[in-house]
């Protein structure tokens, strides 16, 4: 069994922001990065069917500068077997069609039974490329996978749909999976994984190699959101607050109509 | 007359004593030794570990242990009990001696007879007043142990042997000794330097020679026999705490205080890391169970235990003992349990009392090694994040690395990659860089030493969490690359000396590092400020403070530094109400052990014991010396209630209202 997964190295949410030169991207210093959330739960969904499947072999995938190495390593300490690195300095300003292009090329001919991505990244946010990658591939794809189980051909996953609803799905392999929060706790990598990813495949390939689709979109600008005026406290007499906020919840929002 | 007695009076001197004597305290002392290497086999178990070296100093510590009883009366009531029997109990084992040497070897091949003229009166009332005081003295551990029990004081089977037996031997001694008397000594000058002897005497007066006589032998053969089961006893029974925790002092720890054993990392043939079984702990782990009276001074200390969570320190020890003789193939984790394992704070209150040495923080962190680093396991999934928001940060709170240095702005203090002309390096930590409370502290700090005409550097943003949290949660690998990560950034400038304001940052720096190759010198605040007080550079205009003072495990026991903050706070105006608990006795605040990262899910809350034993003291504001605890507490009086009677304060803050202007 052939499993792929997909990850990004994203900034950790926590740091400040600042826009690049050209306005059209973050600007990338003073940041901390690490794997992107999404594709932690894809990263631990994978080694748990090897783990399920002892003959599965996991490829973890990622397109970016030399530093994205560091995440992948991660991922392998969690156990995938072998990293595929698509070298792109340039990796920020590709659209999402592209990365996909670029995923689906390295993957053909491949047959991979599973692809797992995250349902999203956590900077861009495009929640794109997982499904494009199937559709270019022609393979079936799930999305936003809450819940995950599999009998060697055939997926059982839930899917989170608005309001709370979830969705049951059985789909026959080969597919991919985008996978969200609440699918599985993803391990952390015990020091004799750790030791072991260190001496495990990594090969890196350029990206210009597989990059073979046209950009379809492109960023017009980037920018901060206007600051709006703050909260509002009111004070005094507790059934006059209350009175008040009545209508102010009434003028200014929806939540009683 | 010839003042001296007839050593086997009655029994005789020739072969139908001295050869059974001597065949039964052959077997008797084989036995021992037997029963001695069979622990010994089993101490074997256990990872070498060279506790032989500087053997000079060890035998120092071991002679001041036994002979003086240090850490057994450091608590007086039943401690001064053992150490009156026990030095009653080696009198008498010194008597016995010189008995043995003179009446075996000296007067049976040369006729040399020393037990005699004054000498033998000296030895004789020394003697008997030993055996008075070690009756005394039992009767008084008996009374404790069967009629006064405190709480928490486990009585096995193994006690009522002890109690028994050396109870019989010391009252057949005095009867041996009357009976003798009253025959051979009533009424003569030599009587009352025997005073107890002589009482018994007197009692037995009325009974004729031949009864006495009788008496005499039967009670010295019984007497002898006691005595050699007493010694094929020693290994089978707590009695082994006599070789086995007299050795242990020997095997003590030389130090540094508390600083743990660095795992070889770059090892790559190592498939296991912590430990599981005992295989993979010391012999001296296994050792300290032996080592272990179960006099619970550990337990009656210990934050965890004393707030309802499941962990007893002397329990624990005990376990791995247990395993060790019984069942070695055992998984110590799962036999001691997770829940116990993690509820530890590394107070080293447990270590720092026990009169047996027994090193109990070590053994915990093995094990937590062995969770994290080979099973990815942590106490709760905030403890998880918190190691992953180091691994991205820098720092346990997950806050953006490159704001690190931004508290230090507005009061001048650059990094050393702007400036690295500096006096002293501080090195904040996490909780003076990030946490609003403790930052208002890492500001008060600068404005001490920058009144005191010290220039300050930080290493900012270049800065990352010391890894002292990670490392006493067992996550060696995160503290290993956090500790060479400073210490590469650091070495890159010349710094001359660091300063801490956090006692946990201090520890790891001029300790732990040391394994990693840090040679800067480290000065930890409380010490560094006392310094430029002393020299006149800081100069204070007191103002009358009422308070109480909280030691800081990593200040207090970890180092020893009790002084320098209470001659800090005296020097402010600070008037000191102590707590009950305080300097080495002080009680944690929780959050050591990397428990800081972690929620208290068992029992009382540590922190809010703390915060009440402040108020009971009186005093309104509750002085510390570090940033957890100040976390602790200002947690602890709002969820003690008590926010408008104690106000949490650091040290450099109390120093820093008052620098003279």
């Amino acid at each position: 069994m052939k499993i792929l997964v997909c990850i990004k190295q994203v900034p950790d949410m926590e740091s400040k922001f600042k826009l690049d030169a050209a306005g059209l991207w973050y600007a990338r210093t003073d940041l901390a990065w690490r794997m992107n959330e999404y594709d932690e739960y894809a990263v631990e969904q994978a080694v748990q069917v090897k783990e399920q499947f002892k003959d599965a072999d996991v490829t973890v995938l990622c397109i970016g500068p030399e530093q994205v190495k560091e995440t992948m390593k991660k991922a392998l300490a969690m156990g995938c077997d072998r990293g595929a690195h698509i070298a792109d300095d340039e990796v920020w300003a590709k659209e999402p069609f592209e990365v996909a292009g670029v995923i689906a090329e390295f993957a053909r001919g491949k047959d991979f039974d599973l692809i797992f991505t995250g349902m999203q990244s956590q900077d861009r946010g495009s929640g794109q490329v997982g499904v494009l990658v199937a559709e270019m591939l022609g393979m079936a794809s799930v999305s936003t996978v809450v819940s995950f189980a599999f009998d060697g051909t055939t997926v059982t996953a839930k899917r989170e749909l608005e309001g709370g609803v979830k969705a049951c799905i059985n789909v026959k392999t080969p597919v991919l999976v985008t996978c969200q929060l609440g699918m599985n706790t993803p391990r952390y990598p015990t020091l004799p994984n750790i030791m072991k990813a260190k001496k495990k495949e990594l090969l890196s390939t350029p990206v210009a190699d597989l990059l073979k689709v046209d950009k379809r979109q492109e960023t017009a600008r980037m920018y901060f959101p206007e600051k709006k005026g703050g909260g509002q406290v009111l004070e005094g007499d507790l059934g006059e607050m209350a009175d008040r906020l009545i209508k102010i919840l009434k003028e200014k929002t929806a939540v009683l109509s | 007359m010839e003042f001296t007695r007839e050593i086997y009076w009655n029994v005789g001197h020739g072969a139908l004593t001295l050869v059974p004597m001597y065949l039964l305290a052959i077997i008797a002392i084989g036995l021992l030794v037997k029963g001695a290497l069979a622990r010994v086999a089993i101490y074997r178990q256990g990872l070498p570990l060279n506790r032989f070296d500087q053997w000079q100093r060890r035998l120092t510590v071991a002679l001041e242990n036994v002979l003086l009883q240090k850490k057994v009366t450091r608590v007086p009531w039943p401690g001064l009990l053992h150490g009156f029997f026990f030095w009653g109990f080696f009198l008498l084992f010194i008597g016995t001696t010189l008995i043995v040497i003179q009446a075996d070897f000296t007067d049976l091949l040369f006729d040399v007879k020393f037990l005699t003229g004054t000498f033998y009166k000296l030895f004789s009332v020394t003697l008997d007043l030993a055996g008075l005081v070690c009756i005394v003295m039992l009767a008084g551990l008996l009374l404790r142990r069967y009629f006064f029990p405190p709480e928490g004081l486990e009585t096995k089977r193994d006690d009522a042997i002890m109690h028994g037996l050396l109870f019989t031997i010391l009252l057949t001694g005095f009867v041996i000794e009357g009976a003798r008397m009253a025959v051979t000594e009533l009424g003569t000058e030599l009587a009352p330097w025997s005073p107890v002897g002589l009482a018994v005497a007197n009692l037995l007066s009325g009974v004729g020679e031949g009864g006495l006589r009788l008496l005499h032998k039967l009670t010295w053969w019984f007497h002898l026999l006691l005595v050699m089961g007493f010694f094929i006893l020693i290994p089978l029974t707590k009695f082994r705490h006599i070789l086995s925790t007299s050795s242990n002092y020997f095997f003590s720890d030389l130090g540094p205080k508390g600083k743990l054993v660095s795992l070889d990392l770059e090892n790559e043939d190592s498939e296991s890391f912590g430990a599981t079984s005992i295989k993979e702990l010391t012999w001296k782990d296994i050792f300290d169970a032996d080592a272990c009276t179960l006099c619970k001074r550990c337990q009656d200390r210990c934050p965890a235990y004393n707030t309802g969570k499941p962990l007893s320190p002397m329990k624990l020890v005990n376990q791995i003992g247990e395993v060790a003789f019984t069942n070695p193939e055992a998984n110590l984790i799962d036999t001691i349990s997770k829940d116990v394992l993690w509820a530890c704070t590394t107070c080293r209150a447990c270590q720092e009392i026990c009169p047996a040495g027994i090193e109990h923080v070590g053994k915990i962190i093995e094990l937590r090694r062995s969770m994290v680093l080979m099973e990815g396991e942590f106490p709760g999934d905030e403890v998880m994040t918190a190691m992953e928001a180091t691994e991205v940060n820098g720092n346990p709170l997950g806050i953006g690395y490159a704001e690190r240095g931004d508290w230090a702005g507005e009061l001048g203090v650059k990094s050393l990659a702007e400036d690295a002309e500096v006096d002293v390096l501080y090195f904040v930590g996490c909780y003076g860089s990030f946490d609003k409370r403790n930052i208002a502290v890492a500001r008060s700090f600068v404005r001490l030493c920058q009144a005191a005409g010290v220039k300050v550097g930080i290493l900012g943003k270049e800065e990352k969490c010391c890894g002292e949290p990670m490392r006493k949660m067992g996550n060696e690998y995160l503290y290993q690359s956090l500790a060479n990560e400073n210490i590469e950034t650091i070495k890159g400038y010349e710094v001359k000396k660091v300063v801490t304001t956090c006692p946990h940052c201090y520890n790891t720096l001029a300790k732990d590092y040391r394994d990693l190759g840090f040679e800067v010198e480290v000065v930890t605040y409380t010490v560094y400020l006392k310094e430029l007080l002393d020299s006149g550079r800081l100069k204070l205009d007191a103002a009358d403070l009422a308070c109480t003072y909280h030691d800081s495990c990593y200040l207090g026991r970890h180092n020893d530094i009790y002084e320098a903050p209470r001659q800090l706070l005296a020097a402010a105006g600070g008037k000191l109400v102590e707590m009950d608990k305080n300097r080495a006795e002080a009680f944690c605040c929780s959050a050591g052990g990397g428990r800081i990262l972690a929620e208290e899910k068992l029992g009382e809350r540590i922190n809010i014991k703390r915060v009440q034993m402040a108020v009971a003291t009186g005093a309104p504001t509750l002085v510390s010396n570090c940033p957890f605890c100040l976390t602790m507490f200002e947690d602890g009086v709002k969820g003690a209630g008590v926010e408008e009677q104690l106000k949490p304060k650091d040290i450099a803050e109390i120093l820093a209202e008052r620098i003279r202007q």
